[in-house]
């Protein structure tokens, strides 16, 4: 079974470390391949990093792939734009315009932490019920875990365990990802597995967040930078 | 009178699962560090309560200094409880850490077939 965190910032954002020390530590962890959610500023962002993720994938010999995360609706709509170029597209959630937005846009593949810095969920039965019809997956983080301790994790866990029971009633995909900013906060394969099961996931569900979902994101992804792509489930033949 | 008590029969006794797991480091740790976060960790998370329920142990004479690789013991119910306790764990003191997970067995035999 192949592994896959489609949330991990580096050093080209918010993150501490570069991209080849977070890749290899996540071959260690046991991940197949990682992807980069980095911030769009400009246009040399985008070839600059594709540059440096080839040396790293050359380097460390694990999947790497590139994503933007969109902080707000402008941000957003100039990375719809230029789906085509990167792997995945990531709307950071948390501003409830961005949350209804993302879930509406069938180009987005991950809304992040939709309960950041929110006091509910940031979710609730029409948005799930959207990102279902649009399948677009909602991110459980752990670094939003990790870094938090008493009052605040336990809010933090009860708005995930509402949108995880939200997403399962609704069959809206779910993913569980680390979110990390550095190597440090990578987590292994089973760590992820297992508190997906915590906040309600069955062992096969929380599994598939962190390998059939993603996998699923990546293949229709490469599928959409085809050249004979034109819409979902149309492509030019011959 | 003897101070000990009879063994229970293997059909009462709880039935364990073994956890072995590594310990990733910028910098070398010490077991009495390592011991401690994973009790406050579990602690923070579960409660003493939800610790409780685990009958969480760790393998002091499992411990391996060199490769940092250590053995928890718990019951077969709360095997995700133990590993998810174990992800919390980002600093041991001063150091960053991260765990990683290397397997999962009913013995200790089997572990280390594994």
């Amino acid at each position: 079974m192949k592994f896959f965190d489609l949330h991990v910032h580096s050093a080209f954002s918010e993150g501490t470390s570069s991209l080849e020390q977070l890749a290899s530590m996540a071959k260690e962890l046991g991940f197949s391949g990682i992807c980069f959610a980095e911030y769009y500023n400009v246009e040399e962002h985008i070839k600059k990093l594709m540059t440096e993720i080839e040396k790293a994938k050359g380097k460390v010999g694990i999947e790497i792939f590139l994503g933007f995360e969109a902080r707000n609706p402008r941000e957003l709509s100039a990375l719809i734009e230029k789906r085509k170029r990167f792997d995945v597209l990531l709307a950071r959630g948390g501003d409830l315009k961005l949350n209804r937005l993302a879930v509406e846009t069938p180009e987005v593949d991950i809304l992040t932490h939709p309960d950041y810095e929110r006091t509910d969920s940031g979710l609730n039965h029409i948005l799930v019920r959207l990102a279902a019809k649009n399948e677009v997956a909602i991110e459980v983080n752990f670094r939003e875990v990790l870094i938090t301790n008493g009052r605040t994790r336990s809010r933090i866990l009860s708005n995930m365990k509402n949108n995880v029971m939200l997403a399962k009633k609704l069959h809206a995909p779910i993913i569980i990802s680390c979110g990390a900013i550095s190597e440090w906060e990578l987590k292994s394969t089973q760590e992820l597995i297992s508190f997906g099961t915590q906040l309600g996931l069955e062992l096969d569900e929380a599994k598939a967040a962190i390998s059939r979902i993603p996998e699923d994101i990546l293949s229709k992804s490469s599928e959409r930078r085809d050249k004979r792509w034109i819409a979902p489930g149309v492509k030019v033949i011959k | 009178m003897k101070n000990n008590l009879k063994i229970l029969m293997p059909t009462l006794r709880e039935k364990e699962r073994y956890v072995a797991f590594q310990v990733i480091s910028e910098d070398s740790i010490t077991y009495s560090d390592l011991e401690a976060a994973i009790w406050n960790s579990m602690m923070d998370f579960f409660g003493e309560y939800g610790t409780a329920k685990t009958s969480m142990w760790i393998v002091k004479n499992l411990y391996d200094e060199q490769n940092q690789i250590g053995v928890i013991r718990c019951n077969n119910k709360s095997v995700q409880e133990v590993i998810t306790g174990l992800g919390l764990i980002s600093r041991l003191g001063d150091v960053r850490v991260t765990i990683k997970i290397l397997s999962v067995s009913g013995t200790i035999r089997g572990l280390k077939i594994k």
